[in-house]
């Protein structure tokens, strides 16, 4: 070997070494710096593809969106009405929880974010959103769709951040099972055959489920608040030691387009 | 030299912010065209070993600053089997072992054969995303492999080997705007002054 290539090898292998060696810390600030230094690109490419995609669907569908904006019109005022029952509702619930000294339990605000990129590496079951911690936004807060829970945010940019989806090995909910005293670890699989399933983990041996049971968030553990729904029991695998359930998540992970993210809710003045 | 370096890694980072909008095909098994792997791997067949490795290690950055996931999180009573991540870093000696493998046959592609290199691209993207899952495995522990995961490799592998032609008539490109010559041994022969590309 010529000594520049292994003076070149030698170099190479300490970066590496280097990069190998950072502490967590030091890789998130890397990739803030990193993410810092693309969003630009980031956000302009998005907003292309968005241009010439509402072009486009304008072009093609032009009557059948004129319709779905008439439909969401009338939607949007029905929803209003419902809107202002609810909190009539939530103010009644609020005042008589106090009245029954209840633990309130604890709020949220909810920021609404547009998918921009599904699943941008090979084996992470990913998205990215367009909104970042100058929307409120912190890492490992919940990512929630009208259906249930989506994930949490992972990677955070000031104007845009990545979900890592429940879909996704690494993403661990404490979860229960309704009707039942039931509860165990809900996280995504390695490998997806046609459409994502989740596998609910150390449930008791002689655990009474069934198909068709819906799971929920437990909200121990600190990380997902409870009683979001999961998903529904699809099989029930008992085991020599444990019981494992196949779940399908309630989630259409599939189509999604817009999500919320929840944030804590802001102290009164 | 360094103004075809310099415009290899322009077009690096060019290719990571393109990598970022294109899809994975969910027909094809979720497989993807990876642009910045078959970036590195025909520029890394056009240079000597050193500014390879310096693109190895720049890739190899980039990629896991873009990919790498955080920590699980959350409090260790409840969750108390967490999923291990792959080490930041990683994809740094993927990409060097990737440049090595191009360089075998650079000979090759000095007598003028880049056919050969656009194949070895296309292996080179399967063996890489075979030991990235597999090193997936290892440190999760259990061995999740099946057709799927093969044939989403495998497309992944075939969609990228099908645009390297593209990519070095690129790199030729930019090698003449740069005033580069890629060595082209057999070619020097024929002609009495080297090809500058």
């Amino acid at each position: 070997m010529k000594p520049l290539n292994l003076l070149a090898l030698l170099l190479f292998l300490g970066g590496a070494a280097w990069a190998l060696t950072q502490n967590e810390r030091s890789v998130r600030e890397i990739q803030a710096t990193y993410y810092r230094a693309i969003s630009p690109f980031l956000t302009a490419g998005s907003a292309l593809e968005t241009h010439a995609r509402s072009f486009t669907d304008e072009v093609e569908h032009s009557k059948i969106l004129e319709a779905e904006v008439e439909a969401m019109r009338k939607d949007y005022g029905r929803l209003q009405l419902i809107e202002s029952q609810l909190r009539t509702i939530e103010a009644e619930n609020s005042r008589l929880r106090r009245s029954l000294d209840f633990k309130e339990r604890t709020k949220f605000e909810v920021v609404a974010a547009r998918i921009t990129r599904r699943q941008p590496s090979s084996w992470w079951q990913t998205v990215e959103i367009d909104r970042g911690g100058k929307s409120g936004i912190a890492a490992a807060f919940t990512v929630v769709t009208d259906r249930g829970l989506v994930g949490k945010i992972d990677q955070l940019g000031d104007y845009r951040s990545s979900v890592v989806l429940l879909t996704d090995e690494a993403c661990q909910v404490s979860a229960r099972i309704e009707g039942s005293p039931e509860e165990g670890i809900l996280s995504g699989q390695r490998v997806h055959e046609g459409s994502p399933k989740l596998r609910l983990r150390f449930l008791s041996r002689d655990a009474r489920i069934s198909k068709g049971m819906r799971v929920f968030s437990t909200g121990r553990g600190g990380l997902f608040p409870a009683d979001l729904l999961l998903g529904e029991i699809e099989q029930v695998q008992p085991g020599s030691l444990d019981t494992e359930a196949v779940v399908i998540p309630s989630v259409d992970f599939q189509n999604l387009g817009t999500v919320f993210v929840l944030t804590p809710e802001k102290e009164q003045p | 030299m360094i103004r075809y370096t310099i415009s290899i890694l322009l077009l690096v980072v060019v290719a990571i912010i393109a990598q970022q909008f294109i899809p994975s095909l969910t027909g094809l098994y979720g497989s993807r065209f990876l642009l910045l792997a078959l970036v590195f791997l025909c520029a890394s067949v056009t240079v000597p070993v050193p500014v390879m490795l310096l693109l190895a290690f720049v890739c190899g950055f980039l990629t896991d600053a873009q990919n790498t996931i955080g920590p699980h999180g959350g409090n260790p009573e409840v969750y108390t089997r967490q999923v291990e991540q792959l080490r930041f870093g990683y994809s740094i000696l993927l990409y060097g072992f990737m440049g090595y493998l191009m360089h075998g046959i650079q000979p090759l592609f000095r007598q003028g054969q880049w056919q050969f290199s656009a194949m070895l691209s296309g292996v080179a993207v399967f063996l890489y995303l075979l030991v990235e899952y597999l090193l997936i495995n290892f440190i999760r522990g259990g061995l999740a492999m099946n057709q799927t995961v093969l044939l989403k490799i495998a497309c992944s592998a075939a969609i990228t080997m099908v645009f390297s032609p593209l990519v070095f008539w690129l790199l030729f490109r930019l090698a003449d705007w740069s005033g580069y010559t890629i060595r082209m041994d057999r070619l020097k022969k024929a002609k009495p002054r080297t090809l500058v590309a």
